[in-house]
């Protein structure tokens, strides 16, 4: 049957050929928005790590000379230059940020207060990486104070989160999330393991240690992929000249809290610190916003993919109901010989699903790639297959659909009135 | 004779009312992406008020201190701007305007957000704002430190609820400012002129901005032509030559002059480490884009003409028996897909206008107004006439000199 049914395709293989690259190119279109879409999903099913109601975020500017608005990816430490410690005021601004978090703290909506160099879903990152047994990690990074995890309600899995304990040691604590504590000891338990490799000749500075596991923090919220990150502990006190200041204070207030807490919780930070300028955001609606930044790009996608496959659907059944006509000599002679109208149905849909099945086989030549090359690291393989799945039964279900229309025409035709055209 | 093809045309896409539905739905929505996606372009790019003069104007939007393991972006400090960018040859005036700045006021308790940017008077010469009341602070006004801002309508309306709004005060950022005039909207889609508050750069909070090379300043260059635009690039890199470095992490500073559009490509496309900023890159990027998006509507055009004109082999066959010459056959097919492809771009042309009003309404761009990019649109129809022609016509050409009779046996295949 299959075999009668190639032959029939390779028969007209010169309007096939274009009708079947009209699939491919459908097909293509349809992984392209499915595995967006089945990405999200994706990763929003995977756990966030943090609290999002009930929390505020503070940034503010320092309008001081050496302030931190600008990005500064550091790369390994020249070996072979001692480097003189540069004094950008640090200092001085740390501890006017802990004032600051202290007047916070004395309202009494609020629960605690915390600082950090990044807060979830701001467009702040900081990536970075390690090396452990000559493989390199990369991660998210992120400093943060010793009520960060209580303010956003981060979940310590193994170890503890960093604390005044920390004030003496002789090396620089870290936390990692499970997927990072995972990937770079995958047999062994992280606490107390060392995570950069010291070489001689190597920059002598203190090393990471880890005190800490979270399960996660997702700093680009729900629809970005998981990524690995690592805290470091920023101390307000910290008398290094070196160490920057946060750029962020984060607070959790009672829950109950109004939206009139901010004007207040500004006027007082204004009040502290008038050179400053001070923006608040409850975390919800920084939620609202990162959405809608993550979701434009799905939704235009999917409504200009909608109207695609509405002009390919109208195109294919117009093609094919057009060929039916053309093979009206040749269906007539096949009812005359005894072919019912199911037989002739059947027929016209199989060799739109034999040519449906070359255009999908040469679609997935294609996307197989992307994984194959690791196009797109985000992505996994997983996301792929999901949303080829899905694609191929659309556009098996579209096709079809589309051949399904022509062949009810056909099987109108009645033998005599056919034959009659010879 | 134009006339009776133009009947023809008619009828016979009148009888066909499927496939002639199908083209012009194809045709139209093809259209319609095209244009939102040229009138969002147009509306980050082309020059439109009040960057009127934006053919002659560069920018300073970025500046960067490298080195062999650091790298510090951000976009330039005054203190660059003013040691480093005045009186460069061939340039008529240079201004500065910070990036903008979210600022919040609670004016009778609510919450109000505007973004707000410190400017010098000579950006609103290189600017051509339209003043709905008031005018620009002065020279005056900044060396003095003033604290008085121009403010857009939206802005107004926020604080004041309408007009009047000039002589009151405005409280932005814990400071507070005389309204000395209003300005038009302008869409945030424009980096350079967008805003809500417009203060004297001179109000800063603190002195420490005048110190800065890096910071948060875009300079802006209006030169004489833009044939001077090379000679201004080569001169502003010859003298950040002589730019001290911070500290010993750093070797080499780098402030490009470039048009807005550069800077975007450089930003995507270029590599980090390399000066020259790739505009063609982009470019490419964008007309690939667009191709890509309109193979599958071409291929499915190409497939519905294929297929009719080969249903109308034996109508060929007829009019070649009765003596029609190849020329008056092609002729009148070429009528027929003209007359499709421009009903097609008559229907696209409305919707996209209709679509294009419905996106500037919602706001999803804020004060965006967009319109229709009749350049683009006359390409994308070109397009469409070329394919139908391509797949329509030659067929058509092709079955013309066969003979009658083996036309008229429907020799198709």
């Amino acid at each position: 049957m299959t075999r009668h049914l190639l032959k029939l395709v390779w028969n007209r293989k010169r309007s096939n050929v274009l009708i079947a690259v009209e699939i491919l190119l459908s097909f293509i279109v349809l992984v392209g928005v499915t595995t967006l879409a089945v990405f999200y999903v994706d990763n929003y099913r995977k756990p966030l790590g943090y609290d999002v109601e009930n929390i505020w975020t503070i940034s503010f500017e320092k309008h001081a000379p050496g302030r931190s608005s600008v990005t500064i990816e550091s790369g390994p430490e020249d070996a072979a230059a001692a480097r003189k410690p540069v004094d950008r005021g640090f200092v001085g601004q740390r501890a006017r940020i802990a004032q600051l978090m202290m007047s916070l703290r004395d309202m009494p909506e609020v629960e605690s207060v915390a600082a950090a160099f990044v807060t979830p879903y701001s467009s702040n990152t900081w990536n970075s990486d390690i090396e452990v047994g000559g493989k390199h990690h990369r991660y998210g990074f992120n400093a943060a104070t010793d009520d960060f995890a209580r303010t956003l309600g981060l979940e310590v899995t193994r170890g503890r989160w960093f604390s005044r304990d920390d004030d003496g040691a002789a090396w620089t604590p870290v936390v990692l999330n499970e997927r990072l504590a995972q990937e770079v000891f995958p047999d062994k338990d992280p606490i107390g393991q060392f995570v950069d490799e010291q070489r001689p000749g190597d920059s002598q500075g203190p090393r990471m240690r880890v005190v800490g596991v979270i399960r996660e923090f997702r700093k680009d919220g729900e629809y970005a992929a998981p990524e690995n990150f690592l805290f470091n502990r920023n101390r307000l006190d910290d008398p290094d000249v070196e160490v920057q200041p946060p750029n962020e204070i984060v607070v959790r207030v009672k829950p109950g809290t109004t939206a009139a807490f901010e004007e207040k919780a500004i006027t007082r930070l204004r009040g502290a610190e008038p050179e400053w300028t001070f923006q608040a955001e409850p975390l919800t609606q920084s939620r609202e916003t990162s959405h809608r930044l993550w979701l434009a790009p799905l939704s235009a996608a999917a409504v200009i993919s909608v109207f695609l496959l509405i002009m390919v659907a109208m195109g294919l059944t117009g093609v094919l109901w057009l060929h039916v006509t053309q093979r009206t000599r040749e269906i007539g002679l096949r009812r005359a010989k005894g072919a019912t109208i199911v037989n002739i149905q059947r027929q016209l849909v199989g060799e739109v699903v034999v040519l449906t099945s070359i255009a999908c086989l040469a679609g997935v030549v294609i996307i197989v790639q992307f994984p194959l090359l690791d196009v797109f690291s985000a992505v996994s393989p997983m996301v792929y297959g999901v949303s080829v799945a899905i694609s191929l039964v659309c556009i098996y279900l579209l096709s079809m659909a589309c051949a399904w229309v022509p062949s009810r025409l056909a099987s109108a035709i009645q033998p005599a009135e056919a034959l009659r055209y010879e | 004779m134009l006339k009776s093809y133009l009947k023809l045309a008619w009828k016979v896409l009148w009888r066909r009312r499927f496939f002639t539905a199908t083209s012009l739905f194809g045709i139209s929505v093809t259209l319609v992406v095209l244009m939102v996606a040229t009138a969002l372009l147009d509306h980050t790019f082309a020059p439109m008020p009040p960057e009127v003069r934006q053919e002659r104007t560069l920018g300073i939007f970025r500046a960067r201190f490298t080195g062999p393991h650091s790298t510090w972006n951000s976009a330039a400090g005054y203190r660059m701007l003013d040691r480093y960018a005045r009186n460069l040859p061939g340039v008529e005036r240079m201004g500065m305007v910070s990036v903008p700045t979210e600022v919040q006021s609670y004016p009778g308790g609510t919450r109000v957000d505007s973004t707000m940017r410190r400017a010098d008077a000579e950006f609103w010469r290189i600017l051509d704002f339209t003043f709905v009341e008031g005018g620009p602070f002065t020279d005056q006004d900044v060396a003095n430190g003033s604290s008085v801002a121009v403010i857009n309508v939206a802005t107004r309306d926020r604080f004041f609820g309408g007009p009047p709004a000039v002589g009151r005060t405005i409280e932005a950022d814990n400071q507070r400012f005389r309204v000395i005039g209003v300005i038009e909207n302008v869409s945030t889609t424009r980096p350079v002129s967008s805003g809500d508050v417009f203060v004297p750069l001179t109000t800063a909070k603190t002195d420490a901005y005048k110190q800065e090379m890096l910071g948060d300043f875009f300079g802006l260059l209006l030169a004489r032509s833009p044939a001077d635009f090379p000679a201004v690039k080569a001169e502003l890199l010859s003298r950040l030559k002589s730019v001290e470095m911070p500290d010993r992490d750093y070797d080499r500073f780098f402030a490009p002059a470039e048009t807005y559009f550069e800077s975007v490509a450089s930003r995507s496309f270029g590599d980090r480490n390399e000066e020259r900023s790739h505009p063609e890159r982009l470019w490419g990027a964008m007309v690939f884009v667009g191709l890509l998006f309109m193979l599958l509507p071409t291929v499915n055009l190409v497939n519905l003409n294929v297929s009719r004109i080969m249903e109308r082999a034996s109508e060929i066959g007829v009019r070649k028996a009765f003596g029609a010459s190849s020329r008056t056959l092609v002729g009148q097919f070429v009528v027929e897909n003209l007359v499709l492809t421009l009903v097609g771009a008559v229907i696209g042309f409305v919707l996209s206008a209709i679509v294009l009003r419905t996106i500037s309404g919602t706001g999803l761009f804020p004060y965006a107004h967009l319109h229709i990019n009749i350049r683009v649109f006359v390409y994308g129809v070109g397009l469409a006439v070329l394919f139908g022609l391509i797949s329509g016509v030659y067929p058509a050409w092709r079955m013309s000199r066969l003979q009658p009779v083996s036309a008229l046996k429907g020799a198709t295949r």
